[in-house]
């Protein structure tokens, strides 16, 4: 049995739109799965109802055994955290630690044991020294970095994060991407909805969803093969791919799948002249 | 907007800073009685002595509650010019042609303005060394009585704290909203009445419209961080009262004590 | 007539204890008729230095030359709605600023408070959503009711038709997906090429800027560190280095095929072009 199984799921939010279009794949434990597609292609339509936060109108979804509904919710969000795209309308508390402790205090931690909680957790982002700060005096990305730190101190099987980069600078996306990396690497299962091409690249599997429908699921390389393909979707590839592809239609192909590889394969074939 | 000094937390930590907010909710309770009810300049002189004290053990800079005078200068002087108009009791202080000043009115004004004073201090002494965190534990606490009949304390008091943590960012959103539509030709000051109808509108719709999003959105994350309303839920905050928290409870008594004192018998 | 910064500094609060020195002593002039890139990190000034070029903030000291206004320290200015038609301000998630009944009626909304006739502004705002690509059927719906990246084109639709000679963009492509946010930025190159509109960019985006600025401009901590060629910038090993610039993609490539022994000119902006001259090498 998967963690997480998605079977036949349909979703619209009127007659006209449907969002997503009879979706069914299976996800492993502790993968990193990244979801990508246009805007308006059904990606966080899915998250929110893997979330519960959208009830599932056709199909189901089974996390951990148990089947997304309002009877089973509550207890299959004990297994699952959800970071969302806006970094302010995620902060509940008025300062750092209180944000921490709103997760605690929804799973009945007693206060006393808090503290020390919060303290583990804090320091797992980087943020020490930010207990006491106010969000307005924080940056989008350590508002992130907060939400995640709240979340990893539930103890989740699972993290969403729902464009959780979008609206951070460049400093703040690779900090984040950092963090998804790490959580990975600590055999959390990470499902991470992106319009970022090049995080797609330190995911083990990539989810393609096109109109609704769940257009390719495979590895990134595999997923990134077939340029053309992506491009109609109104989708691109990463820049290492696209070298690739230019060269190729230059009639020469490069093996290597990272940019220095392929300088040494350029430099090689010059040398051979 | 963001000059507004009075009702703003400042971020130190001090004496006052350090009480239960509980204690400091009573105690300006407490002595909101003691200054309106003596009629001694005795009993103001104590008060006005605790309250320095207060603010001096707050580390507030005296240059902050000037600030916070600032916007009652004006109804200060408004008070004065009405009462030396109409009150016509006590000794006549100064004759200039037909007007006449008397004592009384100077008194009257003074007192008024001497209980504004000490009042302003007051409430900003507790909100400068107060998080709004805190002050909503504390009027939480207050109203735990009501619970019996099924006034929800807790949820309002959520509530409160939410819609607290989230003033800077709607102050934020306004002006960035007021930004874009200036850049559009809206003239916020001046214009007739129907230009004046669609420039408020223009702020408006913006900003309900992005605040129902952020409702919804909060929603979400508050849910999906495992929020049911009204199940049970433990603090991280809780308050504990200290053996300085009865003495500062009791000496507020204590004026209050001395200013009903002054008022029977001075 | 261009936009000249003279010895211009910004200070939040003025007077206050927690007063902070936004812009500090800017001297810039930026080229007109070229798409100029305004960069540096979150804090660095960029939005305080955008919000000054059509009076949303006016100089603590020094002053601001554009167009053929003058902004002056604690001087009032009356020439506000001029100078606001004529530089349009588009800001970040500008999709928030829409508030009318229908999309027409939203775009036509700043061509009338600038002036226009009913009928004028109305035809600017058909024309305007015309060139952002806005289907006519939806020109009598909602704004609040359609998609996120339309809302921003609609939005934008509201500046381009005041007919702007100088247009600012923050971050005009964030949360797009990359067709449409390439869409838009090649809107405003031929508004640029064909129309000579002067166009600033704020983004964090450096692979946009390194693409499509022909200048930039670096903000480091209030101060200027960097202005122009976007090409020079970009090249210079010590610069990225210094301000911690994140490096366009396709100039770690090229820095890197230098390394092995590529003799290649520092040029191309596009992966076509690098392999071009690439495969002359090899060929």
């Amino acid at each position: 049995m998967s963690l997480i199984e998605v079977k036949n799921v349909s979703y619209a939010y009127n007659e006209n739109s449907v969002a997503i279009d009879d979706v069914s794949f299976d996800l492993e434990e502790g993968t990193y799965t990244t979801i990508i597609g246009h805007n308006g292609s059904g990606k966080s339509t899915l998250a929110k109802m893997m979330a519960g936060l959208l009830e599932i109108q056709k199909g189901t979804i089974t996390i951990n055994g148990l089947q997304v509904n309002v009877d089973n919710i509550n207890k299959i969000r004990q297994d699952l955290g959800i970071v969302f795209q806006n970094p302010d309308n995620q902060f509940i508390g008025s300062t750092v630690r209180d944000d921490i402790a709103f997760g605690l205090e929804n799973k009945l931690v007693a206060s006393e044991e808090m503290e020390a909680i919060i303290g583990e957790y804090v320091a797992k982002v980087g943020l020490s020294d930010y207990l006491d700060y106010e969000p307005q005096n924080l940056s989008g990305g350590q508002k992130q970095r907060v939400a995640i730190a709240g979340i990893m101190a539930m103890k989740p099987k699972i993290i969403i994060f729902d464009e959780a980069t979008s609206m951070l600078d460049p400093k703040g996306k690779k900090e984040i991407k950092q963090l998804m990396s790490q959580l990975s690497d600590n055999h959390i299962t990470v499902i991470s909805i992106t319009h970022d091409i090049e995080e797609v690249l330190q995911s083990d599997e990539c989810i393609v969803l096109n109109k609704g429908k769940l257009f390719m699921k495979d590895k990134p390389e595999k997923v990134f093969a077939d340029a053309e393909k992506l491009r109609k979707i109104n989708l691109d590839i990463p820049f290492a791919m696209q070298v690739k592809e230019v060269f190729r239609n230059h009639k020469i192909k490069l093996k290597a799948n990272d940019l220095k590889g392929m300088a040494d394969e350029l430099w090689q074939l010059n040398s051979k002249r | 907007m963001n000059n507004l000094v009075f009702g703003k937390y400042i971020p130190i930590d001090s004496f006052m800073h350090r009480l239960d907010p509980r204690a400091k909710l009573i105690g300006l309770f407490v002595m909101i009685f003691a200054i309106f009810l003596p009629k001694s300049w005795w009993a103001f002189l104590a008060i006005g002595i605790l309250v320095l004290l207060a603010l001096i053990s707050a580390k507030i800079g005296i240059r902050m509650i000037i600030q916070s005078f600032k916007p009652m200068i004006m109804m200060m002087i408004f008070l004065l010019v009405i009462n030396t108009l109409t009150v016509k009791t006590g000794d006549v202080l100064f004759t200039y042609k037909s007007f006449e000043l008397y004592s009384d009115a100077v008194f009257n004004t003074l007192f008024v303005i001497v209980r504004l004073l000490l009042m302003i201090s007051l409430t900003t002494l507790l909100t400068a060394t107060t998080k709004p965190l805190d002050l909503t534990l504390a009027i939480e606490w207050l109203l735990k009585p009501l619970e019996i009949i099924r006034f929800p304390t807790y949820e309002v008091a959520l509530m409160v704290s939410i819609a607290l943590r989230f003033i800077p960012t709607i102050i934020e959103e306004t002006i960035r909203i007021m930004n874009a539509q200036k850049s559009r030709g809206v003239d916020f000051e001046n214009g007739n009445l129907s230009a004046k109808i669609s420039s408020i509108l223009s702020l408006i719709v913006p900003l309900f419209s992005v605040a129902f999003e952020r409702a919804y959105e909060l929603a979400d994350a508050m849910e999906a961080r495992g929020y049911v309303p009204g199940a049970e839920r433990t603090r991280y905050h809780i308050l504990r009262f200290h053996l300085q928290d009865f003495l500062y409870v009791i000496i507020c008594v204590l004026a209050l004590a001395f200013s009903i004192y002054t008022r029977i018998y001075l | 007539m261009a936009i000249k910064f003279k010895a211009l500094s910004y200070v939040y609060n003025k007077d206050m204890p927690y007063a902070h020195k936004a812009l500090d002593d800017i001297s810039l002039e930026i080229t007109e008729g070229v798409i100029t890139a305004i960069i540096g990190e979150t804090g660095s000034g960029k939005s305080t230095l955008v919000e000054h070029l059509n009076a949303l903030l006016l100089p603590t000291s020094g002053s601001l030359e554009i167009l053929d206004y003058e902004l002056v320290a604690d001087k009032k200015i009356r020439f506000l709605k001029p100078l606001r038609k004529d530089v349009g301000l588009v800001f970040q998630f500008s999709e928030y600023q829409l508030f009318e009944e229908t999309i027409l009626k939203d775009v036509a909304f700043g061509p009338l408070n600038f002036g226009y006739s009913q009928e004028e502004a109305t035809q600017r705002a058909k024309d305007a959503l015309k060139l952002l690509n806005i289907p006519e059927e939806l020109y009598n719906s909602s704004p609040l009711e359609i998609s996120g990246g339309q809302k921003r084109r609609v939005a934008i639709a509201g500046i381009i038709a005041c007919d702007p000679k100088i247009i600012v963009l923050d971050e005009p492509t964030a949360g797009l997906d990359p067709k449409g946010a390439k869409q838009l930025i090649e809107l405003f190159v031929d508004m640029n090429r064909t129309l000579h509109k002067t166009v600033i960019l704020v983004t964090h985006d450096n692979e946009m800027v390194y693409n499509y600025a022909d200048e930039t401009v670096l903000l480091h901590q209030g101060k200027v560190a960097y202005h122009g060629l976007t090409l020079k910038l970009f090249n210079d090993k010590n610069m990225i280095k210094e301000y911690d610039l994140l490096e366009p993609q396709i100039v770690t490539f090229r820095n890197q095929l230098k390394e092995k022994g590529f003799k290649l000119s520092d040029e191309a902006r596009t992966l076509e072009k690098l392999a071009e001259e690439i495969k002359r090498q090899i060929k």
